[in-house]
């Protein structure tokens, strides 16, 4: 690609500019991946002056095949995919729907934007303990719900099933806002006109919504998918606001984190497994990894074949 | 009455999708509303009559907990860290990730494409907790601001957004710019900049969110009260003062207020950042 | 353009001295030498901040900002910075600030859990890691360890034959707190047995009094509250830990079988409605609300419980477990909180005064009456009401299972004696069927480290 700005020494400007971006990507993101990688092969305790051995695949061994526990480990990966397609797709759909209806020209449409994206403001611990409060099943406003129909359920602290469930529910409940906002932009960007001219032509809300908005919301489309994706993969701060470290809810992130610093066991804290955490999170990776780049490329063809 | 006419249908049809419309909008705003006034009812009953009957209308208005979580921990400062954390990492990171994205998007320098396919892998990084920490604890930059917020200017998948967008502006603006004796610097800020603003809105809304709600770092990063940010500093009260609800439910209102204030404020400048550059008009 | 360039240029040397300017002064990394180990700790001639970690307990961090209110007073040039973490994320904390020679003296439970000869594969755990990693001071021969009882010193606080932490005090969690009121008013005798309890129950039930509550939004504190139907089966509890590692107990044995039947009626039926949302320092508020008859948990729980509702009369006696009332008379816990100094700390001198001063019986005689603990230093007394309920049976003090127990790596998630496990808490709601996925969830942990 030709370049316009300058010959000589400016032409060298880019590059002086794009260095600080690649320098801290490098220091502070790739560089202590690449040392995670590392440490996967060893027993690291992540502990100042603690002796480390290479072991080799052991870490990966234990994860992966080793007795009960990698059993374990592998609901707990199928677990994280059940979550991201379930937030991914509920999140997505109910986004875009809500962006549609807020999109239209009513009164008190602001309002009811800004009521959406509060919980985005509000935080992870706000709405974790706004709904541990909301569903507090000794009388809180949903088992109370629940009792009209002569039902009982114990929400978070129930089988864990239920628990995941409900995690499912506040996490997209807490970011379908950002969702609906990243609509929205895409949706501003289509012009007037075009819906206009279908009107006149005598198509109904469904063509219009599928000949125009649809095709036209294609980057909105993808960067959601996209963070969407990703998020829910890595996403599990909500679990441990809500749930704690419990089975049959774990998510491999929450895993990673728990096994890493010794919080697996409840009441008696367990040693520090930062090799074996370092591998669990390879895996993390490499599963992200192999969804996202299918993602990706099938977003791309997608965009292509549609906006040329 | 004479029969309807076609213009009388109409306006009957767009009625009725105006008052569903309205009922989807009251449905989901009741969904994001009774968490809060569970939060405002519990924040005004004493602690037995809370143990007792979590969600009984709240008849003795007990505000002394308002009092209490006010005087307890440094809210203000707790939130004032946070911000500036926010702001300050995300100014940067913006900053070098637009000169990151117009060079590889226009193919200015070499091997563009190999240097997208770096950061569209790094999206895909899982955090390295214990490196990173090292890292920091090495550079002397560990229970130190500065430190944390570094942590936070690198963000892969907001330049991969910003590529995709900048491809779909047109090369032919920076052969005229450069004609008419624009530089690179000032043409990436004065002119690819505004033309990015969707972009740039939502890729500072996704990152700022994150640091926002950032809860493991402050942990392990930040041991001094002083430079807590929200997140820690409403969980450490949690932990301190977990078993008082309604203290529990008072701090986060005194909390959730200002917030909720600011973004009405800023919410017309992030819509309209998120809007601006439409093709509308 | 060179203009631009310049200032360009210039924003990244600012950045870049920013980044010098603030980065943290380094910490002095001379080691203090070691004097005489016996001789009493000098004062500090210059000021310095000692940091304090302690994890969270109300009644415990109150007293302690008072104790350094006062400790502050006494020696103007020691100002004490103490933060505190949430139970679970002290590990994590210590770990990371002991890394970043960023603490002085830290709060460490009891030293449990020491991997056993018969126990194979297992890791240390993180008290020996980081005794290992010669980050906590040797305290061996310090005057103030006299003051505690050697037995506690040894079991609680030493590795190798060295003294690393100074432990303050005991903790019991194989008890039920009962409402007397509550008990008056229905004819309920206090239970001895397991049929008297199942009753009592029933009887409150029938009144429309919820029996139990717990804090079962944690997860252990269900399985605590049945302690003593684990410990009144297998009151040897390390011996239980080697049966369960060599094979010769078995999570689905007999005897084991009786257990997992009591704690699926403790979790169905006992446990009121709701208490897995009642998160566990929420627990004592609502027992001391007067609204449940029973509270199984443990001992520290008491000041929280005064605090809530003074007045309120309670009483505390051993989970009886079984049908046999001699076999309930144990009280089955563990050392909990204590002291250790970092062993890289650059004031070493004011962070063994720091714990002299709090050593120092009359202080430390505050210290257990304000948290509840049973005490470690022989002259100390049981003043607290708390206190009162344990002595009868503190003669049977035995440390709990969960303090010797290493779980086999590749051992399942549910190999564990977990009532939790039982609906409504869990999944499970047959005895036979959850006690054989307990023990083959065990069984493939043993049979991969063979």
């Amino acid at each position: 690609m030709s370049y316009h700005f300058g010959r000589g020494w400016s032409k060298w400007l880019p590059y002086l500019l794009l260095l600080p971006g690649v320098f801290f990507y490098f220091l502070i993101a790739l560089g202590p991946s690449i040392a995670t990688a590392v440490y996967s092969f060893t027993d690291a305790t992540g502990i100042k002056g603690a002796p480390m051995h290479w072991i080799g695949f052991d870490n990966y061994r234990e994860f992966l095949l080793m007795g009960r526990a990698s059993v374990d480990n592998l609901e707990a990966l199928k677990r994280t995919l059940l979550f991201c397609v379930a937030v991914t797709t509920v999140q997505f759909a109910l986004g875009l729907f809500i962006a549609l209806i807020v999109n239209q020209n009513l009164k008190g449409t602001n309002f009811f934007r800004t009521l959406y994206f509060m919980p985005v403001i509000l935080g992870v611990v706000i709405q974790g303990l706004m709904w541990s409060l909301f569903l507090y099943p000794l009388g809180g406003p949903a088992a109370k719900m629940l009792a009209l129909f002569g039902m009982r359920s114990e929400f978070l602290g129930g089988p864990p099933e239920q628990a995941f469930f409900w995690v499912i529910a506040i996490q997209i409940w807490a970011n379908m806002g950002t969702t609906m906002m990243i609509f929205l932009a895409g949706l501003q960007t289509i012009p007037d006109e075009l819906f206009e001219a279908a009107r006149i032509d005598g198509a109904n809300t469904w063509q219009v919504f599928s000949d125009i908005t649809w095709p036209l919301l294609t980057p909105s489309v993808n960067t959601n998918l996209l963070l969407n994706i990703i998020g829910s993969l890595q996403a599990w701060q909500l679990f441990l606001v809500l749930v704690g470290y419990r089975n049959g809810t774990q998510v491999l992130g929450y895993l990673i984190y728990a096994t890493g610093f010794g919080q697996t066991s409840g009441s008696v804290s367990s040693s520090f497994r930062q090799g074996y955490a370092a591998a669990a999170s390879i895996v993390l990776f490499l599963l992200v990894l192999v969804i996202g780049m299918a993602v990706q490329t099938f977003l791309q063809r997608r965009e292509e074949r549609i906006l040329g | 009455m004479s029969a309807p006419t076609a213009q009388k249908f109409s306006s009957r049809k767009i009625r009725w999708e105006i008052l569903s419309s309205y009922l989807v909008m009251i449905f989901f705003a009741l969904l994001y509303i009774g968490p809060i006034l569970m939060l405002v009812n519990a924040s005004l009953k004493t602690m037995p009559s809370f143990m007792k009957d979590a969600t009984s209308l709240a008849t003795e208005l007990h505000f002394q907990n308002f009092i209490e979580a006010w005087t307890k921990a440094n809210f203000p400062q707790y939130l004032l860290n946070s911000v500036i954390y926010t702001v300050a990492a995300t100014t940067v990171y913006i900053v070098t990730a637009v000169f990151v994205a117009f060079p590889i998007a226009r193919g200015y320098i070499k091997f563009s494409g190999a240097v997208l396919t770096l950061f569209v892998i790094a999206i895909f990084l899982p955090p390295a907790l214990i490196p990173q920490f090292q890292l920091m604890l090495n550079l002397g930059l560990y229970n130190n601001p500065i430190g944390y917020i570094m942590l936070f200017i690198v963000n892969p998948i907001g330049i991969v957004i910003l590529v995709n967008y900048i491809k779909a502006v047109p090369k032919e603006l920076d052969e005229a710019a450069a004609l008419d004796g624009c530089g690179y610097f000032r043409f990436v800020l004065t002119m690819i900049l505004p033309l990015i603003r969707p972009a740039l809105a939502t890729v500072i809304v996704m990152h700022a969110i994150g640091i926002w709600n950032e809860l493991i770092a402050p942990t392990i990063y930040l041991t001094n009260k002083n430079y807590y940010p929200i997140t820690r500093g409403l969980i450490v009260f949690q932990g301190v003062y977990g078993s008082n609800w309604p203290t529990l439910a008072a701090a986060v209102l005194l909390l959730t207020t200002p917030m909720l204030i600011l973004f009405l404020f800023l919410q017309r400048y992030i819509v309209s950042g998120l809007t601006a550059g439409s093709v509308k008009g | 353009m060179s203009k631009k360039m310049f200032s360009l240029l210039s924003l990244l040397v600012v950045f870049a001295t920013l980044l010098a300017a603030c980065g943290a002064p380094a910490t002095p990394a001379a080691a203090p030498v070691e004097g005489n180990a016996t001789e009493a700790p000098a004062q500090p001639a210059e000021k310095v901040t000692l940091r304090v970690l302690v994890h969270q307990n109300p009644p415990m961090v109150t007293f302690m900002e008072q104790f350094n209110a006062k400790f502050q007073e006494a020696h103007p040039n020691i100002t004490v910075d103490m933060s505190v973490v949430n139970a679970n994320d002290l590990s994590t904390v210590s770990q990371t600030r002991l890394s970043a020679n960023d603490i002085d003296v830290l709060d460490i439970f009891g030293f449990s859990n020491g991997a056993q000869p018969y126990m194979k594969q297992v890791d240390s755990p993180n008290w020996q890691q980081l005794i290992e990693a010669g980050l906590l001071m040797d305290l061996t021969g310090q005057e103030f360890l006299k003051n505690y009882d050697p037995a506690a010193i040894t079991d609680a606080g030493s590795y190798n034959g060295k003294t690393y932490a100074v432990n303050l005090g005991r903790v019991i969690y194989s008890g039920i707190y009962y409402n007397k009121q509550l008990f008056t008013d229905n004819n309920i005798k206090v239970p001895t047995t397991w049929s008297e309890l199942v009753a009592a129950c029933e009887t409150l039930k029938a009144a429309n009094v919820p029996c139990m509550t717990a804090g079962g939004k944690d997860g252990w504190p269900i399985f605590v509250g049945a302690y003593g139907l684990l410990g009144s089966i297998y009151p040897d509890q390390a011996t239980l830990v080697e049966g369960l590692w060599t094979g010769s107990i078995k999570w689905n044995d007999a005897k084991s079988l009786d257990m997992w039947t009591k704690m699926q009626v403790y979790a169905r039926d006992m446990m009121e409605e709701g208490a897995s949302g009642v998160a566990g320092d929420a627990a004592p508020g609502r027992f001391a609300s007067g609204a449940v008859a029973m509270f199984p948990g443990g001992s520290w729980y008491a000041p929280a419980i005064e605090a809530a509702q003074p007045a309120f009369d309670w009483g505390y006696i051993p989970f009886p477990g079984s049908d046999n009332a001699a076999d309930n008379q144990y009280w089955f816990g563990k050392y909990d909180q204590g002291w250790a100094i970092a062993a890289n700390t650059p004031n070493a001198e004011a962070a063994k005064l720091y714990l002299a001063e709090f050593s120092d019986p009359a202080s430390y005689q505050t210290f257990v009456d304000a948290v509840g603990f049973i005490p470690t230093q022989p002259t100390a007394k049981l003043n607290t009401k708390i206190g009162a309920e344990i002595a009868p049976f503190l003669a049977n003090f035995h440390v709990g299972y969960e303090q010797y127990w290493i779980g086999p790596k590749g051992a399942g998630q549910f190999a564990n004696p977990w009532a939790s496990y039982f609906k409504p808490f869990g999944t499970d709601d047959d005895p036979q069927v959850l006690a054989d996925k307990v023990q083959s969830d065990l069984q493939a942990g043993l049979d991969a480290v063979k």
